[in-house]
């Protein structure tokens, strides 16, 4: 396992949090855990209950969504210092609504969104800047899925079919 | 400010828009409902006497449907023929999806400007396109990997909806090897694609781009091009070192029907590629 | 009295008006076709004409938004009456020209385009603001870059009478255009219709000698003052105006008012205005096969912006609702001609607004759009 130095060191290689005060990112460092994924493996599935944030450091992971009789259709890939699993910190359904997978080798960041959760309530301080920084996260996530809707590529042949 | 080339096919006779025939040599498919179509004039002097600068097109002719315009994907150095990559989605190139190797087929160009390859000298080359995008750009990536001493830090952001509508791919590996950074996504993968999923603009962070020696090129549906232009111009990219290629209804290429006006300009005989600043002032506009 | 000299060019003379035909007899053993007003179906049409006799005398026309009438006057002149949907460019730029003709030659194409004679035509009667529009096609058709050999092969030959108008119709602002009521150049002769005499003006080397053995008085000051007072008359007589001190920058920096919307919702996109508009050029290409695939004939015929097929692409349509195809038809022709040409677009005819069955009229809505802008 990681000790929570090599967690500080990774987590400020990426902008943000090099921004924060240096007693919100040990917060922060004291709820989270580094982990190292293979080529393939499955970080967590569709309906798994588990409640972790978690931030991209090396590698690609992409997220698939199971449609039945269509199989399974890749959303989005999250690149290093990309997030994914943001859903868990403000949750409406209380299970993941995609399945993660590493594509290739990598290193991830996991955050436990609960102790986070509890982090932001004791510490107002620090729930605003965490909550901005998702809002920010979540609104280019929106136009970017807004993007991905439009199916800007698509023949205009299907568009006039339809 | 690009300039025009001139039309390489001066009209024989005093006809207007008389079609000079083209050959075809090659059939292609790249993708489902696109193909390239490799033509050769068939008068050997016609030809021999033909040249078009990176992002310029012709007017395809199928006597009995109409013309198409057309851009040109091949390289500007190849003299023996000249490459069209077609979708087939109205009349006339759905007529042109029915032809075979042999059959002969009108043509009319170059027209149009072109990418501003000699401005671009000496600056980095960040090249964003998606979908049938890349096929103006081919002959520019072409002329990039002939002078690659004179660019910069070149890379190449192509998207496509999935990874089997992905232009060129065969191409992909020697692009690398030339020394351009060749970055792929797709809108929607599947569970064999490892590759990235997501749409162009939005990887845009991932990239170190310095907006002072910096030209964005780009090319590909509309909105698309409306996003890469946000994203590089967040980054400081200054609308002068921004260049579109922009497509409308085309009937003569010549900048004499009307058909192709954006506000002022003719985009047969103006454009198709434009210097970002020159449309700033009405591109946003709905309709226009 | 009559007289074999030739007369100069610039040399202003009066004629009687039966002294007309000598010249259309004149212009006809030239080679001539004339074309003149006539009255045609209770209308005023362009047509061929062989003598005075064809001419709209007696008449004058009634015109505001959506409304044309022919009005039979107690007067007496022949030329004293503004144009209706006919306009000169019918002639230069057809509405229907044949470009080629091919036949299917193996796998190929052989071009058996049959050559045609191209008409050698007299414009009867082109008003001001008419011989502005033919110099503003002039530079549309005849460019350094482009020109369309049609065109310039009939616009070569054309003889140009012109006719300064004396009493300007409801639907006129040629002054605020600045293109009459006066014509100044470009024309062969210049006609200036008095009760009892045609005042004319030689243009040309042409016109000297088709003028040749026409009995002539040269023009008195008194006759010259009577054309300047008529003409300052018909300036005066002008009740429509349009203000272009502000064009085109009212309409290009405005793109995205929400007046167009108003003007949108009660435009038709008929596209009569494109149709009359002595200036619209627009044009679309059609292809017509035989039934058994081996002829094809490739035809040029006019397009109008206001066509909902004429944005239409591959991606969709640039321009699916009205009032943005109302917006590009007005903001082209007030707006970015002036870049694209050098002058605006439009000439002061006022058969837009004649012959709009939703009685648009441009002058009211720029000035309706200058109004709203400022609030």
């Amino acid at each position: 396992m990681y000790n929570k130095a090599e967690v500080t060191q990774e987590l400020e290689k990426i902008p943000w949090f090099k921004e924060i005060k240096p007693e919100h990112l040990q917060k922060i460092t004291d709820i989270a855990h580094l982990r190292h994924v293979r080529a393939g493996e499955v970080l967590f599935r569709e309906g798994d209950r588990e409640d972790f944030l978690y931030i991209v450091i090396e590698g690609r992971i992409a997220l698939d969504i199971f449609i039945p009789h269509r199989g399974k259709v890749r959303i989005y890939t999250a690149e290093p210092w990309d997030l994914f699993g943001w859903s868990s910190v403000t949750p409406i359904i209380h299970q993941r609504t995609a399945g993660a997978i590493a594509v290739v080798d990598g290193l991830v960041v996991g955050i436990d969104s609960a102790k986070l959760r509890q982090a932001c309530d004791d510490d107002h301080d620090l729930g605003y800047l965490v909550m901005r920084r998702l809002t920010n996260i979540v609104a280019s996530r929106l136009l970017v899925t807004r993007l991905q809707l439009i199916d800007m590529f698509a023949s205009p042949e299907e568009k006039n079919a339809k | 400010m690009t300039t025009l080339a001139p039309e390489t096919t001066k009209s024989h006779s005093d006809l207007l828009l008389e079609p000079h025939w083209a050959e075809i040599t090659e059939i292609i498919p790249e993708a489902d409902g696109i193909s390239t179509y490799w033509l050769r004039f068939t008068d050997p002097a016609e030809q021999e006497a033909f040249r078009f600068e990176p992002g310029q097109f012709n007017m395809l002719y199928l006597p009995g449907f109409g013309e198409s315009a057309i851009s040109i994907s091949s390289n500007a150095e190849d003299h023996e023929k000249i490459g069209h990559t077609i979708r087939f989605v109205g009349n006339v190139t759905r007529q042109v999806s029915r032809l075979k190797v042999g059959d002969i087929v009108g043509l009319r160009g170059p027209f149009g400007t072109y990418w501003p390859m000699k401005e671009m000298e000496g600056k980095d080359v960040f090249i964003a396109c998606g979908g049938i995008g890349l096929p103006p750009l081919r002959p520019a990536l072409y002329h990039i990997i002939k002078n690659r001493e004179k660019y910069g830090k070149v890379t190449l952001l192509y998207g496509a909806r999935t990874s089997g509508d992905l232009m060129f791919p065969n191409e992909y590996a020697e692009w690398r090897k030339a020394g351009i950074d060749v970055e792929v996504t797709v809108d929607r993968g599947d569970a064999n694609w490892n590759g990235r999923v997501g749409v162009v603009p939005m990887w845009f962070y991932q990239f170190r781009i310095d907006p002072r020696k910096t030209a964005v090129i780009t090319c590909g549906p509309e909105i698309m091009i409306r996003f890469v232009i946000f994203e590089a111009m967040a980054r400081r990219v200054a609308p002068e070192n921004i260049y579109v290629s922009l497509e409308r209804n085309m009937k003569c290429g010549q900048g004499s029907c009307g058909h192709c006006q954006m506000g002022p300009y003719f985009i047969c005989k103006d454009g198709p590629v434009f210097r970002f600043d020159e449309l700033q002032s009405f591109f946003n506009v709905e309709e226009f | 009295m009559p007289s074999e000299r030739l007369l100069d060019i610039g040399s202003t003379i009066t004629i009687e008006k039966q002294a007309f035909n000598l010249l259309l007899s004149h212009l006809k053993e030239e080679g001539y076709l004339s074309i003149g007003p006539r009255v045609k179906n209770e209308s005023l049409v362009y047509e061929e004409i062989e003598s005075l006799d064809d001419l709209p005398q007696g008449y004058s026309t009634e015109q505001k938004p959506g409304y044309f009438r022919l009005i039979r006057e107690k007067h007496s002149r022949y030329f004293d009456i503004i144009p209706g949907a006919h306009s000169w460019k019918q002639f230069l730029f057809p509405s229907s020209v044949e470009l080629f003709t091919l036949h299917k030659n193996g796998k190929g194409w052989k071009n058996t385009t049959q050559p045609t004679e191209t008409p050698s035509y007299a414009f009867i009667g082109v008003r001001a603001c008419e011989l502005a529009a033919i110099q503003i096609q002039d530079n549309i058709f005849m460019r350094s870059d482009f020109t369309d050999p049609t065109y310039r092969a009939r616009r070569q030959r054309v003889f140009i009478l012109s006719v300064n108008c004396t009493h300007p119709a409801g639907s006129c602002f040629c002054t605020s255009m600045g293109t009459g009521p006066r014509t100044k150049e470009m024309f062969d002769l210049s006609l200036t219709e008095l009760d009892d005499v045609f005042v004319l003006t030689i243009g040309s080397q042409i016109a000297r000698r088709m003028m040749t053995g026409i009995p002539f008085e040269d023009a008195s000051g008194y006759i010259l003052t009577n054309v300047e007072h008529k003409l300052n008359n018909a300036e005066q007589q002008m009740r429509r105006k349009l203000d272009t001190s502000d064009l085109p920058e009212l309409i290009i920096e405005h793109l995205d008012h929400p007046y167009w919307n108003e003007i949108g919702k009660r435009c038709l996109s008929c596209g009569n205005c494109t149709q009359v508009c002595p200036t619209c050029f627009c044009w679309d290409t059609m292809d017509e096969m035989s039934l058994d695939g081996n002829t094809t004939k490739r035809t040029r015929v006019w397009d109008s912006c206001f066509n909902p097929g004429y944005s239409h692409q591959a991606g969709g349509n640039t321009r699916p609702t009205i009032y943005s195809r109302y917006r590009q038809w007005l903001s082209h022709k007030l707006g970015t001609w002036k870049q694209q040409y050098g002058t605006l677009g439009c000439i002061g005819c006022g058969r837009c607004i004649t012959w709009c069955p939703a009685e648009i009229d441009i002058t009211e809505e720029i000035a309706a759009l200058r109004n709203e802008v400022k609030r």
